[in-house]
């Protein structure tokens, strides 16, 4: 089966964003 | 103590992607797109134990009026919408080029898609109310109905012929996986349990504020 790294990369970098995303928010809102 | 708990998951983050990718080998059917796994099975758990926490501070909220344990139950469901959000997508992703699909309405994939929008109902539920105490003790009853559907997600496999595979380390005996695969796996595990232990901790804390701020 081929490697399929696209797949791998989108997966890791939606959660990155996703995650990142509520993690900043998180700080923001404790910080104002 | 949260800032500590932030480093620490932010620590193991980096620790479960040098395993995920640097130290587990290639996987020999599916290639390289099996390291998938080291992020969607570990959102999976942390979606069940956040909503395990749902169901014993629902409890906790019915039986004590505790207004902690609300605000313990309402940062753990938002943690585990959160969570269950990343399950669905990598997984998803995951079943396009293995499955040849992005959905199907299997019974596992269709339990946890009911269990997102529980919850996301939940969410809605606690805005909609303003009167705090009603909304704490109507989402109470909605989180302790809702939890219900964890065991029906983790035996679906079972009960049913799914496209979705048994599970491989939540069930009794041994792990049915290589060493170095399992190391990796439990890295992340312990690394997802940190970022929602510490998404948690900050909610709850942004929650007292709100509340003292508007007491």
């Amino acid at each position: 089966m081929p490697d399929n790294w696209g797949f791998v990369l989108a997966a890791y970098g939606l959660a990155a964003i996703v995650l990142g995303a509520y993690w900043r928010r998180l700080v923001r809102r404790g910080q104002s | 103590m949260s800032r500590l708990l932030g480093w620490l998951a932010a620590a193991g983050l980096v620790a479960g992607l040098v395993m995920g990718f640097g130290v587990a080998p290639r996987e020999v059917t599916q290639g390289n797109v099996q390291r998938i796994m080291y992020l969607h099975v570990p959102s999976v758990w942390v979606a069940y134990l956040a909503f395990a926490v749902v169901f014993v501070a629902s409890i906790a909220y019915l039986a004590k009026r505790a207004e902690a344990a609300d605000r313990i139950a309402c940062a753990s469901a938002e943690v585990g919408v959160l969570f269950t959000g990343v399950t669905i997508a990598s997984g998803s992703i995951w079943g396009k080029p293995t499955w040849g699909t992005w959905w199907t309405w299997d019974a596992r994939l269709t339990s946890v898609a009911i269990l997102f929008v529980m919850y996301l109902g939940y969410l809605l539920l606690r805005g909609m109310i303003e009167d705090r105490e009603r909304a704490a003790r109507y989402s109470a009853v909605l989180g302790i109905i809702a939890a219900l559907d964890l065991p029906l997600i983790h035996f679906s496999v079972y009960w049913w012929r799914t496209l979705h595979q048994p599970p491989s380390i939540m069930k009794p005996g041994a792990a049915t996986m290589p060493p170095m695969i399992l190391a990796a796996l439990l890295v992340n595990f312990v690394a997802f349990t940190l970022l929602y232990a510490y998404f948690v901790l900050a909610r709850v804390r942004l929650l007292r504020r709100e509340q003292e701020a508007m007491a």
